[in-house]
């Protein structure tokens, strides 16, 4: 079924490694931002197809963790069995480690400063704008069923209500939502 | 700082990070401070950071919250922490998944139930921040008309609203 595609040459480890760091590194907005930096490189190093490489985001998505981390892993293994994924995931954690704890050290030097205050605070204020924003979105995408709609009510009143029981209160909604899906 | 009780806590905020980072960061938020290990403004600045630095929003947020109790070994744990239950996930559970098919698109409906209530929460415990003045108000709403309503990329919005940030600090001091 490769006929006419000539084979993709075999990606080497440091290869693999530096694609994956350089992205990383480079990257700034999060995963949904990553993503598709992700997507482009690796079809353009012909080390897959753009839909094959889309079937194992779409995977990523039903494990927890950063999505931009789970695609690099996913996509490493597919590549390069388990020594791809630790190269992937290598790749992926150094250089937003490195690069956050120097804003830290800088931070405790600096970071009482007013104009380094203010930047800050500016910063901040835009989160609830940005969550909300995301909210608007997800729920703009969202097929909606009448279960749907009463399912995702109970379970946003039902974790705000008890914040600290959020986790295992995503776990219960997720599988009554399940429940819901498969019977109908 | 217990470094244990550090890497329980992010090992616990990784196996419910679904959905991208601002369901991790809305976790990690009620988890810590919940706890009292941070401050609400403490919090919000290392979100602020995570934000305009390289890499996966919550995995920076987790190495930063790490850095500030505990240091570079607190940075360190708690990072690997975050990762470690999806990492493990994902070795045990991908070719399982893969052959799911139809029942994997039946999983992801349902793990939109659970993001989008996750996402809420995380609105819900920010918006307190977003009453808190009027500077922060008309920042939110501006972020959220732009993000909402416009492809203007969300860096472009936290970084001209921290200059503005910089700008009024300077003004008013």
């Amino acid at each position: 079924m490769e006929g006419t595609s000539p084979t993709p040459p075999a990606p080497s480890p440091g290869d693999i490694f530096w694609t994956f760091f350089r992205i990383s590194a480079v990257t700034i907005g999060g995963g949904y931002a990553m993503v598709p930096v992700i997507g482009k490189e690796v079809t353009a190093k012909r080390w897959m197809e753009e839909k094959e490489f889309y079937d194992l985001f779409a995977l990523a998505q039903s494990f927890p963790g950063p999505i931009a981390l789970n695609t690099a892993l996913i996509v490493g293994r597919k590549m390069a069995g388990m020594a791809g994924f630790c190269l992937a995931l290598a790749g992926i954690l150094v250089p937003p480690f490195v690069s956050v704890l120097v804003v830290a050290l800088l931070l405790d030097g600096f970071g009482n400063l007013a104009p380094v205050r203010g930047f800050l605070g500016g910063a901040a204020a835009v989160i609830p704008g940005l969550v909300g924003a995301l909210l608007w979105r997800m729920t703009r995408t969202r097929t909606w069923t009448v279960w749907r709609i009463a399912c995702t009510l109970c379970a946003a009143a039902a974790v705000i209500a008890f914040r600290s029981w959020a986790i295992p209160l995503f776990f219960a909604s997720v599988l009554v939502a399940l429940a819901g899906e498969v019977r109908s | 700082m217990n470094l244990l009780s550090l890497a329980w806590v992010f090992f616990k905020i990784g196996i419910a990070a679904y959905g991208g980072g601002w369901t991790i960061v809305g976790i990690i938020k009620t988890e810590i401070l919940g706890r009292g290990w941070i401050t609400e403004a403490g919090f919000s600045d290392l979100v602020a950071i995570s934000q305009v630095t390289p890499g996966p929003v919550a995995l920076n947020a987790a190495t930063l919250v790490g850095y500030r109790l505990a240091g570079i070994p607190g940075a360190a744990v708690a990072t690997l922490a975050v990762v470690a239950f999806p990492i493990l996930s994902i070795l045990a559970a991908t070719s399982l998944l893969a052959r799911l098919g139809k029942a994997r698109g039946m999983l992801q409906e349902a793990l939109k139930t659970g993001t989008i209530a996750l996402v809420a929460m995380t609105l819900w415990t920010f918006l307190p921040a977003a009453a808190s003045s009027w500077t922060s108000g008309v920042l939110a709403a501006g972020a959220f008309a732009l993000a909402a309503f416009t492809k203007t990329h969300p860096l472009f919005i936290i970084l001209g609203a921290g200059g503005i940030g910089l700008v009024l600090s300077l003004l008013v001091p």
